[in-house]
């Protein structure tokens, strides 16, 4: 009810000339101006706030775009067998089957440097593998050759020069026997080493082995193995050897991949042979690891596409299993290009459809569609472009816009199954020692680290703070409740980082010690004063009366502490009864883990916080309650405690919901207490004896550390996104009950 | 018994428990921070154990608790200090060790401003080369240095905080201002003036180098020669020294002056040994200016917001919702206020800032990094609705006849808030604020994204032009307890610190909220209005 409800309050203006009445009203209206542009843009700034955070997660949603940059054509006629990029995508390195290397600027698609094969000598190239980005390797009829092809990147006055470059990494003789090479995977460890995998015309395949390793003393020590693999089986049709020469994988034309360990040259051995291809009997066409290696991407002539990593099923060795499964394509596989920089990969097939995959989230994230047969596939160092080459020369080079391919529902609020890993899990995991690790984002062990705190916060707050707000509003004396109120307050406004640091390094080394006390302690404190109130019921009523209203209190209050010491000495004969005389050694032999800085330590100090919240909203709507209801209630007869428990409970309960979904507001979001009375290990189990990583601790630990624009720094954007959701929803549903509380104290 | 359990009194006192427990728990808790916190100034008695086996300790006895998993065997927990010969502060002697326990009337300690405390016997006193005491004379004359070398020690600060680094700071802005310079064209005469002054600051500098390097020489000069317990000799810078003194044969009111003075030295001096020791001067006062910038924003903008919504306002839905919102906007998670915080003041606006103003320092940032005005602006946004909702129930308190009245006598609508409504809610305004200075002042997960540093170089104010630094980050009492207790290598020893900035912390906090309380129950007193 204020003036501007009623339009007779205006004072009216009568039309006036007098100077000073203008300024007057002048300044009304300018106040009027400035109040609502004020009052407008405070409103507007903070509810912008919801919308800045939205604004920052979109992007994790954005699907990926491709668009064409270029479309050339190579003139020469010889058949591309393999090219590579720069970083910033301005040249394409091109070999050839004919011996030749090719930079093309990508931009015009004019040749600007080209290269013979270093030390090829004209001779024929017949395989050609590629171990990594930057190095080839191939065979001739008589030797296998290694050279590194790249550019070097200079800073100048006008723009950045790439001065290209082309290395030989070595030659060596192939060995007597084999016929003409048809199929090679080879690694080039360093220096003088290689290990190849050399399938020749007659389809046997060779193990061609040579390490240099150097001795303490110095001596450089050369061993070479050259055998071939004895393998029954289909003819082979794809081959692929690992970066560090340990293991090759070899698929055949009946659709199976074979894993050998090459560990010992000399040995080889065979230790996986499995079904590979989505329809049986389709041939595997092609291999090509991930990132890190470990995974391996294996294309079939039936169009599928696959992820395999080695798992360890319970209690067996490792073995290769099919993890992810892509959509396939309507055409076989004829080549994948894996990303240097995420799990992304590009494959392309025979039907000339060229398509990008993330593999731990199994999303085809881009079809794309060019004309030819794909013969070979670039996927672009900052694995922002994807480059298509035509067997016929046709280069169509795609622009890539995908900067968070790793989110998608699933990988947030699912169970994924990611590299290294047994089985699919939910896991938090955001860095990683290495380039290839890939951050694991999923926030469900978050959401349950978050559930769990509050919900044990809640269990011990919640009857604490009603029951005592039930008695200050009831059953204490006015003069109780008028000092009660502000200490209650006060406890509301003690800062959460003193409450967190008390808990982490004061309560959580006590309460280790003192766990069967702490339990007993809800049983028997309640246990105590239930008896005593009893005994005191039976002192004469005369002696009764003598109690003053404080004195309750005080008596209460040393009851209280009566009964917590006499938990503390119960501690060691309950270790003894229940816990075989030390209860952390029970825990840990029964398999149940204990954190110092668990849950019961966390629950005890946001309840801290959580209590006074409770408190004050409860009374408030406990004491608020009309009171003719209760003089009703206590004039036909009931007691105090009937009519509270009753009639004041029972009106009031909705003001109670209310300030519990408050006190869940509070602590859902509370953020210092748990990261300081907590490990804040992210895990999945509600028990009490351990510790948790909540949402809010997570964002306040990673986002220092998370580059802006990141994938990591969106999703803890989303993190706070929820909380705010979560919080906002919580609150507006007590804001309305209470109103309507409110209306009905007034209406009743 | 029947009569008993329907008259409900054992579930009265049921709840009265409940209450009771709440009461206990925050007397507990603040009589534990006070007790543990006020105890850490006292000058302890130092104690010498003869050990069973021969050797000695000396140091202040800190805990005496059971042996775990015994029966009544007791131990004592001793600081025996001396870091630098030891390695740890603490050692844990069981009783059965510990054969005679003695108070040694000589025993000294030294609060040093590196490694620690060092408890043991002062020998001599030496100059340079000259021995000037030795035995029992060398105590008085040691204490006679102590004030020299304290000033000495001072200086030297001086120099190398203020004077060497606010010439540093110009020689910065003089190199900034070449490269912007340099990016023009027909630069060469401004450059030779540039480089002139540049060769200018930097003689200055290395004159200021100079004078520090001799002081710091002569600091080294005096010393003392001190033994241990276990008879290992050391020498001790003499300006090293914070405090020196004797606890065994200090009078109870030395001892009251020793803990004033270390009281005081704890709330105005600069911390030591990555701030477990010494004072935490800079972060109260990081805490303070943060709070007073964040009241400058947040005060206008939360009362103009009140008087809209309840004033000019239509009222209606939207109002009611908007209103609704503002209020739930107090219960958004303090961290949500840090993140938007980080994205849209530090990133966006002091990126977008940087690039306009200050690009000749990019890459590096000045705003588009954590900063104590960007800290201080997140706060602002958090402790809105706070003075929104207070103002508003301030502005609801004022009886409708006064508007009426001041209306009635022709007054402007404007003329009737300025001068009947405003000055009637004044005091109203003032709890919102002033609880939401306490909120703000609690407040460090909003901060520690948004510019709080461990430890800050520079306070936010100083004497160099513009004296206030908006962009600078600074230290905060809050991150000081967090930081310090839970990210220093050494735990125990900095317990007492973040023991005594808790209390501190809480001790503002809680006389803040007394000040509203009291602030309210007088507002309520004048116009008795009930809310709910």
């Amino acid at each position: 009810m204020h003036p501007s409800d009623s339009e007779p309050l205006r004072p009216h203006w009568i039309a006036s000339t007098d100077p000073r009445l203008r300024r007057r009203k002048f300044k009304d209206r300018l106040a009027r101006w400035v109040v609502g542009a004020g009052g407008f843009a405070t409103i507007a700034s903070i509810l912008a706030i919801l919308g800045f955070i939205t604004f920052e997660v979109l992007p994790l949603w954005v699907p990926a775009t491709a668009t064409e940059q270029a479309r050339l054509q190579l003139d020469s006629g010889a058949t591309v067998l393999t090219a590579v990029t720069d970083e910033y995508r301005d040249t394409l390195q091109v070999v050839a089957a004919d011996g030749t290397i090719r930079f093309i600027g990508l931009g015009d698609g004019r040749e600007q440097a080209s290269f013979a094969f270093p030390e090829l000598n004209g001779e024929e190239i017949l395989a050609l593998a590629k171990p990594d980005g930057r190095n080839v390797v191939v065979a001739t009829p008589t030797r296998l050759l290694a050279a590194s092809i790249g550019v070097q990147v200079s800073h100048v006055a006008t723009g950045r020069h790439l001065e290209p470059r082309v290395m030989a990494r070595g030659t060596w003789p192939l060995p007597e026997g084999v016929h003409r090479p048809r199929l090679i995977g080879a690694s080039l460890p360093d220096g003088d080493s290689v290990t190849a995998l050399i399938v020749d015309a007659e389809g046997q395949p060779w193990l061609f082995a040579m390490r240099t390793e150097e001795s303490f003393l110095g001596e450089v020590e050369r061993t070479e193995t050259i055998r071939s693999l004895q393998r029954p089986g289909a003819e082979i049709t794809a081959v692929h050897v690992d970066p560090r020469g340990t293991q090759a994988f070899i698929g055949t034309r009946g659709g199976r991949l074979e894993r050998w360990d090459l560990n010992d040259p000399a040995a080889p051995a065979r230790t996986d042979d499995v079904a590979a291809a989505v329809r049986v009997g389709a041939a595997i066409t092609v291999l090509e690891p991930l990132i890190g290696n470990q995974s391996l991407v294996v294309g079939d002539a039936a169009g599928g596409v696959g992820v395999w990593f080695r798992v360890r099923a319970a209690s067996e060795a490792q073995a290769m299993r099919r993890i992810h499964d892509l959509p396939a394509h309507t055409a076989a596989v004829t080549v994948i290009a894996a990303s240097p920089r995420d799990r992304r990969f590009a494959t392309a097939a025979a039907d000339g459809s060229v398509r990008v995959h993330h593999a731990t989230t199994e999303r085809t994230l881009l079809r794309l569609e060019q004309e030819q047969l794909v013969g070979t596939l670039v996927f672009a160092p900052k694995a922002d472009g994807v480059i298509a080459i035509g067997t016929r020369g046709a280069v169509t080079h795609w622009q890539v816009d995908n900067p968070h391919p790793e989110i998608s529902l699933k990988a947030l609020f699912g169970k994924v199954w990611y590299e290294g890993y047994n089985r699919p899990a939910y896991v938090w995991q955001s860095t990683g020692g290495t380039d290839a690790f890939e951050p694991k984002l999923s926030l469900v062990p978050l959401a349950i680290g978050t559930m769990k705190g509050t919900l044990y916060a809640l269990l011990f707050a919640v009857p604490i703070a009603v029951l005592g707000a039930l008695y200050t509003s009831q059953f204490s004396h006015p003069k109780v409740r008028a000092t009660v109120k502000p200490v209650v307050e006060i406890m509301a406004a003690l800062p959460s980082v003193v409450l967190g640091f008390l808990a982490g390094l004061w309560l959580a080394p006590m309460i280790e010690d003192i766990v069967p006390a702490f339990l007993a302690a809800l049983f028997v404190i309640p246990g105590l004063i239930f008896v005593a109130a009893i005994g005191f019921h039976s002192v004469p009523s005369r002696l009764r009366g003598t109690l003053t209203p404080a004195a309750e209190v005080v008596l209460l209050c040393v009851l209280v502490v009566v009964g917590f010491q006499l938990s503390l000495a119960l501690n060691q004969p309950l270790e003894w009864l229940l816990f075989d005389g030390d209860f952390r050694a029970w825990m840990q032999a029964s398999g149940w883990r204990f954190d110092q800085r668990n849950n019961i330590v966390v629950g005890f100090a946001m309840g801290f916080a959580v209590i006074p919240l409770i408190f004050t909203i409860s009374e408030d709507a406990l004491s608020n309650v009309p009171r003719r209801l209760v003089s009703a209630s206590l004039a036909l007869g009931a007691t105090r405690w009937q009519t509270a428990l009753h009639v004041v409970v029972p009106t009031a309960s909705p003001g109670i919901f209310s300030a519990i979904m408050i006190g869940f507001g509070r602590a859902v979001g509370e953020t210092m207490i748990v990261l300081m009375a907590t490990g804040n290990t992210p895990v999945l189990d509600w028990s009490i004896f351990t510790g948790m990583r909540t949402l809010s601790a997570n964002i306040a630990v990673e986002i220092p550390e998370a580059p802006q624009g990141a994938t990591l720094y969106r999703v803890l954007f989303l993190a706070a996104l929820l909380l705010f959701l979560i919080t906002f929803v919580a609150n507006t549903a007590a804001e309305i009950v209470r109103l309507r509380l409110r209306k009905r104290y007034q209406e009743i | 018994m029947r009569g008993i359990l329907k008259s409900g009194a054992p579930f009265i006192w049921l709840t009265g428990g409940a209450l009771a427990t709440s009461l206990l728990m925050i007397g507990g808790l603040l009589w534990l921070i006070a007790t543990q916190a006020l105890g850490i100034f006292w000058p302890a008695e130092i104690v010498e154990l003869a050990l069973v086996d021969g050797g000695r300790a000396l140091g202040q006895v800190r805990s005496v608790e059971e042996i775990p998993g015994s029966d009544d065997e007791m131990r004592l927990q001793l600081q025996v200090g001396n870091r630098d010969l030891y390695g740890a502060d603490f050692r844990w002697y069981d009783d059965a060790e510990v054969r005679t326990t003695t108070r040694p009337q000589e025993a000294v300690l030294f609060e040093r401003r590196e490694w620690g405390n060092f408890y043991g016997f002062v020998v001599e006193l030496w100059r340079g080369e000259e021995r000037i005491a030795a035995g029992e004379q060398a105590w008085p004359e040691l204490l006679a240095r102590l004030p020299g070398a304290a000033q000495l020690a001072e200086r030297i600060q001086e120099l190398e905080r203020a004077a060497l680094r606010s010439v540093n700071d110009e020689i910065e802005a003089v190199r900034l201002e070449r490269r912007r310079v340099e990016s023009r064209a027909a630069a060469a005469p401004r450059l030779a003036e540039i480089d002139e002054r540049l060769v200018a600051l930097d003689a200055r500098y290395d004159e200021l180098q100079a004078e520090l390097t001799t002081l710091v020489e002569q600091s080294r000069l005096e010393h003392v020669v001190v033994e241990t317990a276990d008879e290992r000799r050391k020498q001790i810078a003499v300006t090293d020294i914070v405090f020196a003194y004797r606890p065994n044969e200090m009078t109870l009111p030395a001892k009251i002056g020793l803990y004033a003075s270390k009281l005081w030295e704890f709330v105005s001096a600069d911390p030591r040994e990555a701030n477990t020791e010494g004072g935490i001067f800079p972060a109260l006062f990081g805490t303070v200016m943060m709070v007073l910038i964040m009241s400058v924003a947040v005060v206008p903008f939360g009362v103009l917001a009140a008087f809209y919504l309840r004033e000019y306002a239509r009222q209606g839905m939207m109002v009611q919702i908007v209103r609704i919102s503002v209020n739930n906007l107090a219960g958004v998670p303090s961290i949500v206020f840090g993140v938007f915080g980080l994205g849209f003041f530090v990133y966006f606006l002091g990126g977008n800032l940087d690039a306009l103003f200050f690009p000749e320092r990019l890459p590096a940032p000045t705003f588009g990094t954590g900063g104590i005005f960007w800290a201080s602006l997140t706060l602002a946004l958090l402790t809105v609705p706070v003075v929104v909702v207070a103002t508003e129930e301030a502005l609801a308190a004022v009886p409708r006849e006064h508007r009426e009245g001041s209306l009635a006598l022709g007054a402007t609508k404007f003329e009737t808030m300025w001068r009947i409504v405003l000055p009637n809610a004044l005091p109203g305004i003032l709890t919102g604020l002033i609880l939401a200075m306490a909120r703000g002042a609690g407040e460090v997960a909003p901060l520690m994204i948004t510019g709080v540093v461990k430890l800050a170089p520079t306070l936010p104010l100083d004497s160099t032009w513009p004296f206030l630094h908006l962009e600078r980050k600074f230290m905060h009492l809050g991150f000081h307890i967090y930081d310090v207790g839970f990210q220093s290598p050494n735990v125990e020893a900095a317990k007492p610190m973040v023991f005594a900035t808790a209390l501190l912390l809480v001790v503002i906090i809680v006389a803040l909220n007394l000040a509203a309380i009291m602030l309210r129950n007088r507002l309520k007193r004048r116009f008795s209005t009930g809310v709910f």
